[in-house]
């Protein structure tokens, strides 16, 4: 009976969408010219490159157009890591015998993972360094560090990671965010203003400080992605 | 340096990202630094709305240099500012309360008070935003503070009241997200001033198809019936400061943004019908539900969902005197509300089993928390000369002009039930046999103080509602002027097709 | 011929986007393992953001990044795809993954408390 019901609910459900969707042509132009600026998008393709010298116009949007919507995100994975944190708090009792869930892997696993790993971590940074100038930034090389400190932690049971760097590298990276919003307050008129000269276009010192708040974010998100993972893998069990 | 609107999100942020340095320092620190950070907001506060209500004119903050539409912006007018403002103030008095709560140990403390300044952050945020995706990413911001703050305690069943509130809370924001997916195609820009604007070129299916998702969406938020499954839950496992921030803040948030969507995105004509019939459902439903409880706090949680669902009829009733009985009525709520939670906590804290039956007598043995909890009762009813009685009075007042005459019937008998189901609880408090065995938690010095403070205002209210309803009247006539709101945002813009 | 090859590609991308939304719903509804309803959430979530990055495809269009090549491309009249939908995915994602990590949190705290993770054996409070 339940079962019914919810397919008919997926049906309702799919039918909606379907009809809404059917106006809204795939690939259709709703920018129209460019040069007009009718919508946010046709202003934000037009002006990036001369107004804030930035190859990458999603970055643009990311750090800069929409960055106080960036603020709130990295504080909702700020927040995830505290809420995770307070959810899983155990008071350790003394003698219970806890097993830690990680087994090792193999041989192979092991020694490739070694190797890699740098690999991984440079691809990352040089994810975020570019963020400006190629697809990524921030947030994508995170992960992909966050990736790497997975890696190690699957392929050695006893491999850790400072939870004390961990805090701190989050906590600078966090201040210098908000602090450089709050010095666009203080030095100009607004809160995230481009306080930096914007240099030339497709130059890595370029976007005045559209860079240096994507680096900041790149750090961030791979310590808390990584202290995220830290938190789950190592949980005890008692057995 | 100049306060501006953005103070409200930039100083907690900073602080929440400096905490965990903090607390290598001193723990006490800890609990002090969000205090300091909400007392400050109050400040804020205090300034902006004076500096509003003497040029008229509202506060708009463009963010990034970009003006709108191209940027985000903030705006507080007299609506939001004094919504704002009610929330800080709510915010620091919390704090006061929850400075020593006893089952909050040094140990959880850091996470704990990071988690509620966030909280308190992302409520204000939904309500300064003047961007619909910014209202997203701050309503995932208070949801996620939320989920973790009500599993917080382990001994109860925080974490399955918690994972309902997480699942039937992502539903919420799935459906916000496809909300703004559709409605992004239609008008090509996130900025609410513009959607407004543009809002006539949209064809009326996908009108009635995307107002129908952020109903659905925003009322899980609102509580609107049926959609309000995770509230009782959520309010009753939470701890008890907790449960209040979720009473004054986070579902003023979540009605806030249904109105704003109503009222200043949207112009469908059936939507205040909308609201009035939900209104009725909620509240009828929720009182009726409250008159069944046996746990305490579950009962305040259902009385509050009835509430909430006599200010959804309020709004729906749309003329300027129901706006200004729906806005004194949501302040009413935060602050008797507030004091019910506070004084209710203890009293259950108290009685180990949870149940009002069991708690006959803790009226002789903690006279001042039935006191408060007495008063607070009595003003939520609407008796005079208590703060309620105004609120009520006005709504009805207005639905009578506005002809809606079942709607002042329907309202009379839900009072009755509230008078039962409270005066139920007062007679057990002060009436019975207290049992002797019971060991008294007294409420900290932080508790008394919090919650003298609100008894105070809902005494003062009561007698001089003038104090409040200059401020009142303002956020009102704001709320109902779309095209001022489109005006101050956006100056060039053409408004002959509102 | 250019019409029903339009039609096609949007029942195909439209349609593999609402599928993963009805996809996540059957699972959330359906399901009793708490973990199994926590990846429907996760996939609801993937379907409406593939939805987003779709709705933002320009027919012709390239990648909106003014590099050397993407300057030569718009220089000769060629159009670049919607930014806004991208950066807002990019933000939607990141939140996403926030709330499946809180949720999988509460899960392993069900599962400590009452070892067992299927929701139909964990009904202390009313649902």
């Amino acid at each position: 009976m339940k079962k019914l019901l919810v397919i008919l609910l997926l049906a309702v459900v799919a039918y909606s969408l379907g009809t809404a969707l059917m106006s809204v042509k795939f690939g259709e132009n709703r920018l129209g010219n460019v040069q007009d600026e009718g919508t946010v998008s046709a202003f934000y393709l037009n002006n990036t490159p001369e107004k804030l010298s930035v190859a990458n116009v999603v970055t643009a949007i990311v750090v800069n157009y929409r960055g106080f919507d960036t603020l709130g995100e990295v504080s909702v994975l700020f927040l995830a890591a505290m809420g995770l944190g307070s959810i899983l708090y155990h008071r350790h009792k003394e003698g219970e015998e806890e097993e830690a869930i990680l087994k090792p892997s193999s041989q192979l696993i092991q020694a490739g993972s070694k190797l890699i790993f740098p690999a991984i971590l440079v691809l990352g940074a040089y994810v975020f360094i570019h963020g400006h100038l190629t697809p990524g930034g921030g947030f994508q090389g995170g992960a992909i560090i966050a990736t790497g400190f997975l890696l190690m932690m699957m392929a050695y049971k006893d491999y850790k990671v400072s939870h004390k760097v961990l805090t701190w590298v989050e906590s600078i990276a966090g201040v210098t965010f908000a602090g450089i919003g709050m010095w666009g307050l203080i030095v100009s008129q607004s809160f995230l203003e481009n306080t930096l000269p914007i240099g030339a276009l497709n130059n890595l010192f370029s976007g005045g400080i559209i860079p240096i708040i994507y680096i900041a974010v790149g750090f961030k998100v791979a310590a808390e992605l990584t202290g995220v993972l830290d938190t789950l893998l190592n949980i005890k069990d008692k057995h | 340096m100049v306060v501006s609107p953005v103070h409200y999100i930039a100083v907690p942020l900073m602080a929440a990202f400096l905490i965990p340095l903090f607390a290598k320092i001193s723990k006490e620190l800890v609990r002090i630094v969000p205090g300091l950070v909400i007392g400050y907001l109050s400040v804020v506060s205090v300034i902006l709305m004076t500096q509003v209500v003497n040029t008229g004119q509202p506060i708009v903050e463009v963010i990034a240099g970009w003006n709108p539409p191209w940027g985000i912006n903030l705006v507080f007018s007299a609506f939001t500012g004094f919504l704002a403002t009610l929330m800080t103030f709510m915010a620091f008095l919390i704090w006061i309360y929850s400075y020593r709560f006893k089952k909050v140990d040094d140990a959880v403390a850091q996470k704990y008070f990071i988690l509620f300044m966030m909280l308190v952050t992302g409520s204000i945020g939904i309500v300064l935003t003047g961007d619909i995706f910014n209202l997203f990413v701050f309503m995932e911001i208070t949801a996620i503070a939320a989920y973790s703050l009500t599993a917080f305690y382990r001994d109860r069943d925080g974490a399955e009241a918690g994972f309902k509130y997480l699942l039937i809370g992502s539903f919420a924001s799935a459906l916000m997200l496809l909300a703004i997916v559709l409605l992004y195609t239609q008008v090509g820009t996130l900025n609410m001033a513009e959607i407004a604007l543009r809002m006539h070129t949209v064809p009326q299916a996908m009108k009635i198809t995307i107002f129908t998702l952020f109903a659905v969406g925003l009322g899980i938020e609102a509580e609107m019936f049926p959609l309000n499954g995770w509230a009782p839950d959520a309010y009753s496992q939470s701890p008890g400061p907790i449960g209040v921030t979720f009473a004054a803040l986070v579902v003023k948030a979540g009605v806030y943004s249904l109105i704003r969507v109503i009222f200043t995105l949207f112009d469908i004509h059936g939507a205040y019908e909308f609201l009035i019939i939900m209104g009725i459902i909620t509240m009828v439903i929720a009182e009726i539900s409250a008159l069944k409880q046996t746990d305490l706090k579950r009962m305040l949680a259902y009385s509050s969902i009835g509430q909430m669902g006599f200010v959804l009829i309020a709004f729906g009733i749309g003329t300027n005197e129901a706006v200004f009985g729906a806005l004194f009525l949501m302040f009413n709520h935060a602050v008797i509300k507030g004091l019910l939670f506070m004084s209710g906590s203890y009293l259950v804290y108290n009685t180990p089993s949870k149940e009002i039956k069991d708690m006959a007598g803790i009226g002789k043995k903690l006279p001042m928390v039935s006191l408060f909890f007495a008063l607070g009762a009595l003003a939520i009813v609407g008796l005079p000369p208590f703060s309620g009685f105004w609120s009520k009075l006005y709504i009805l007042m207005a639905a009578a002009d506005a002809s809606f005459y079942y709607l002042m019937g329907t309202i009379l008998i839900v009072s009755i039930i509230e008078i039962v189901y409270y005066f139920r609880v007062m007679g057990r408090l002060y009436f019975g046999k207290p049992q002797n065995d019971v060991v008294l938690q007294k409420p900290t010095f932080g508790g008394i103080l919090s919650m003298s403070v609100l008894a105070v205002v809902i005494i003062a209210v009561g007698f001089h509602p003038d104090l409040v309803s200059g401020f009142i009247q303002s956020a009102a006539d704001t709320l109902l002027d779309k095209a001022g709101y489109i005006h101050s945002i956006l100056p060039n813009a053409d408004l002959t097709n509102l | 011929m250019d019409l029903d090859n339009n039609l096609l590609m949007s029942i195909g991308v439209y349609g593999s986007a609402i599928g993963l939304i009805l996809i996540g719903l059957y699972a959330v509804l359906i399901k009793k393992h708490l973990t199994k309803i926590v990846i429907g959430l996760s996939i609801i979530d993937a379907g409406i953001h593939l939805l987003f990055i779709a709705i933002g495809y320009i027919s012709g269009g390239t990648a909106p990044i003014f590099s050397p090549a993407g300057e030569k491309i718009v220089a000769n009249g060629g159009i670049m795809v919607d930014p806004v939908p991208q950066a807002l995915v990019l933000t939607a994602i990141v939140i996403g993954f926030a709330v499946t990590a809180v949720a999988l949190s509460l899960v392993i705290r069900l599962y400590r408390h009452h070892h067992t993770a299927r929701i139909d054996q964990i009904k202390s409070l009313k649902w």
